[in-house]
């Protein structure tokens, strides 16, 4: 018995030193980056690999497990990826698609018109966000060549097959759980391990586009901002997505990191609700709501100018008129509190916030914490919004619970943190939120804004090929939500991802969903 | 009362924790009048300053006074946990001392609902109930009534049954004397001591357990300036501003440190054993 304590005790002592040799040895461990092992510190909101599910297949783009028919390049061109090339029919319905001999699924299977023809239209079998994109007539297969009939013309239409909604998966197999063991894709790394805490990838041995440049790539969830910039710090992640926006200046020494930072195509923006009987029902009420917003100072002080002040709702990365378009609800207390009066909201029982028929100006502003400037710009505008009389109430929630919110319109103001141009242009993400929703015919729109003036541009641009008119219709829309007030952006991110200088290629996209690619290697 | 009065006089380390408790009281009454701003005033252009002579401990992300708010946070950190003791203590006791001296059904329902009560892991629970009831400071202290209750209602229940059996007890049951006359002349008084040792120690622990709650978002919400929830807000300024951190937490250590010492002497004060 005493013999046994003894061994037990040395047994501690051993792991206490291990373990105090595990936590000093951090300075020596960060240069070596291990070559075939890849750590990645991300951020996951999905508990599944289906990528038809949510918005899940940007999580099975994003690990480096699916790829689509199109990518776009660093300026939002299509490309090819395993379609090699497209052109549109005289009809502007029918569109071919010539799919790429070599591309092959991980398990070896060849992928052909045929299989990608199943796949698109199990994406619109399963997902009714599918059909926001575009509606199929007829899709037919030959070869390697795929054709494409729409209902109607639809200018984007590679654009939209490049959205993860369209991510290319092996039909052939049927016996698969795609939640947890993810499809069978043709990208270059493959599921051995998979929980929304942590992903463990590994090589495609069939990649058909190249090199698979490490064995394994081990993705734990760090949804905390600032636990993921110190996992960064400290060695125990080789890259990571999204460092807060205070943080950056912590990995400036280029010796050891590498901060691939762009303007995003996001947009951060509050909707309105602006249903009957709300308050901001009420134009002026909007307007005064806007105009005692110091929008400026939220971006340039409080998020460090990583952040560009918001006015329109398509952001300046993408070319839709940001430098002609003028808010005409920028800043302005005075001009809020005077609005605020002409709609007859006065403070008369001295609380500090205006009333009118005994009811305090109350809006429930929802919004959740998984994105660090989130909180902060619901903070500021309840502290900013006080000053004019305005009582804002936050609650925040669970991103999962977000998006059903906004569409039943619980609330008055929801934000969100969105990719504005997910098909190569902002169209669809213009039609989401403020074209006007009928009986559900356009159910993200659960604000209750409607303007038919807008609606009129919207179908126009649905069918319009040339992209100078479109480029027109897409400033004339913009023009019509910043006179109406119909909306509130905040702010445009940057978007990061910052690597230990072990590795290259680490870099970011305007499209938010090529994050681990075959072009993320050790260094030399 | 007495005794609490003559072990200021005669133990020195009583008197001097009860002055740093009293500061700390006077601290929180006295906020407006310390604090040189309003501690939820944004001049959001002088966000993340570090602390200087015009902002002592600095200013937080929206350009608010971190010295004004730790003041103010001292009003609802205080007060909640005041709360929380008050009726942690009132609840637990009287469901112990109801529970001890009727004995029979009465005592198997409200120990059995106590049992329950402590099957469940105690700050989950909290957090289940908190979360259920929606983050707010007062159903913070509600939640963690509902956990903490038990252990006053074991405590009461347990001396209640001792006591009972005494000689003057069973005197005043045969004179006639009602349940609630001999509850609250014969037994409160003598169980009474104990229990506010307990709840005197008790402030301390669970001063951390709400401020706990407040920290995970369950407790106040913002923009309302209180320890815990300041904590949270500054853990993503951990290293860029590291004083959004750094005084809420000494407030909360420097707080929870007085009262616990306070608790202990306040036990060698009252203890009874040392009486006899």
């Amino acid at each position: 018995m005493k013999k046994m304590w003894k061994v037990s005790a040395a047994a501690a002592m051993i792991g206490l030193m291990a373990l105090a040799a595990g936590c000093g040895g951090g300075e020596e461990k960060k240069a070596a980056v291990a070559k075939d092992t890849l750590k990645f510190g991300v951020t996951n909101f999905a508990d599944s690999l289906e990528p038809t599910d949510n918005y899940f297949g940007w999580v099975v783009m994003r690990y480096g497990l699916g790829e689509c028919l199109v990518k776009f390049d660093e300026k939002m061109n299509s490309t090819p990826w395993l379609a090699e090339s497209w052109k549109i029919g005289d009809d502007k319905l029918t569109w071919t698609i010539k799919i790429n001999d070599k591309a092959v699924f991980s398990n070896g299977d060849k992928l052909t018109a045929q299989i990608a023809k199943e796949s698109i239209e199990r994406t619109f079998a399963k997902s009714d966000r599918a059909k926001t994109f575009f509606e199929v007539d007829e899709i037919t297969a030959d070869g390697q060549v795929l054709t494409i009939k729409t209902k109607r013309p639809v200018p984007t239409l590679p654009g939209m097959l490049a959205d993860p909604l369209f991510i290319i998966v092996n039909t052939k197999v049927t016996d698969r759980d795609y939640a947890k063991q993810g499809p069978i894709c043709t990208g270059p790394y493959m599921v051995k391990d998979y929980s929304k805490a942590k992903a463990v990838m590994v090589a495609n041995p069939n990649y058909w586009d190249g090199a698979v440049p490490f064995k394994t790539v081990e993705i734990p969830t760090i949804d905390d901002p600032n636990t993921r910039a110190m996992a960064l710090q400290k060695g125990e992640i080789d890259m990571a997505i999204n460092i807060a926006p205070g943080d950056l200046t912590l990995f400036d020494k280029k010796d050891k990191f590498y901060i691939s930072s762009i303007a995003s195509l996001r947009s951060v923006l509050a909707r309105l609700t602006s249903a009957e009987g709300r308050p901001l029902h009420d134009k002026r009420v909007r307007e005064a709501l806007l105009s005692s917003l110091d929008r400026e100072t939220y971006n340039k002080v409080l998020l460090k100018d990583t952040f560009t002040t918001g006015g329109p709702a398509v952001p300046p990365s993408l070319d839709y008129g940001f430098d002609e378009l003028k808010d005409p609800n920028t800043y302005n207390m005075e001009r809020s509190k005077k609005l605020l009066a002409e709609a007859g909201w006065k403070d008369t029982d001295g609380d500090g916030y205006v009333d009118k028929d005994g009811k305090n100006l109350e809006l429930d502003f929802v919004f959740y914490s998984g994105r660090a400037e989130l909180p902060l710009y619901a903070e500021a505008t309840q502290a900013d919004a006080k000053k004019v009389g305005i009582k804002v109430n936050l609650k925040n929630v669970d991103y999962n619970v977000l998006d059903g919110i906004g569409k039943r319109g619980e609330c008055d103001l929801i934000i969100s943190n969105i990719i504005t141009a997910n098909t190569g242009d902002p169209e669809v993400y213009m039609n989401w939120y403020w074209k006007t929703n009928v009986n559900g015919s356009n159910p993200q729109n659960g604000s209750g804004y409607s303007n038919p003036e807008y609606d009129a541009l919207s179908d126009k641009l649905a069918v319009e090929f040339d992209p100078a008119k479109r480029r027109q219709y897409i400033i004339d829309m913009q023009r019509i939500l910043l006179d109406d007030a119909a909306t509130l952006i905040f702010g445009y991110p940057q978007t990061n991802m910052v690597s230990s200088t072990g590795i290259t290629g680490a870099e970011i996209f305007p499209a938010d969903y090529y994050w681990l690619t075959k072009d993320v290697k050790p260094a030399k | 009362m007495e005794t609490v009065i003559k072990g200021l006089r005669t133990n020195r380390a009583f008197a001097f924790t009860t002055v740093l408790v009293l500061l700390l009281l006077l601290t929180a009454v006295a906020a407006p009048i310390l604090s040189p701003y309003d501690p939820t005033e944004a001049t959001m252009r002088n966000a993340y300053l570090p602390p200087s002579a015009e902002h002592l401990f600095g200013t937080d992300k929206l350009g608010r006074d971190c010295l004004s708010r730790v003041l103010y946070g001292a009003r609802a950190s205080l007060s909640g946990v005041l709360l929380l003791v008050t009726t942690v203590f009132i609840v637990g006791t009287s469901m112990g001392v109801v529970s001890g001296y009727f004995g029979g059904k009465v005592d198997m329902v409200i120990m059995r609902i106590s049992d329950m009560m402590i099957s469940f892991p105690g700050m989950i629970l909290a957090i289940a109930v908190a979360g259920i009831l929606g983050g707010s400071l007062v159903n913070a202290v509600l939640a963690l009534t509902i956990v903490s209750w038990t252990k006053y209602a074991r405590l009461a229940r347990s001396m209640v049954l001792k006591i009972k059996r005494r000689d003057f007890v069973e005197a005043a049951v045969v004179n006639g004397g009602k349940p609630l006359h001999i509850l609250w002349v014969h037994i409160l008084p003598n169980i009474l001591p104990i229990m506010v040792i307990t709840a005197a120690a008790d402030i301390g622990a669970l001063m951390m357990e709400l401020a706990g709650l407040s920290f995970l978002g369950f407790g106040s919400q913002p923009p309302a300036p209180e320890w815990g929830l300041m904590l949270n807000e500054g853990r993503q300024q951990l290293q860029t501003a590291p004083w959004l951190m750094v005084f809420p937490g000494l407030a909360i250590f420097i707080t929870v440190v007085v009262f616990n010492l306070w608790g202990d002497n306040l036990r060698d004060v009252l203890d009874p054993r040392q009486e006899e």
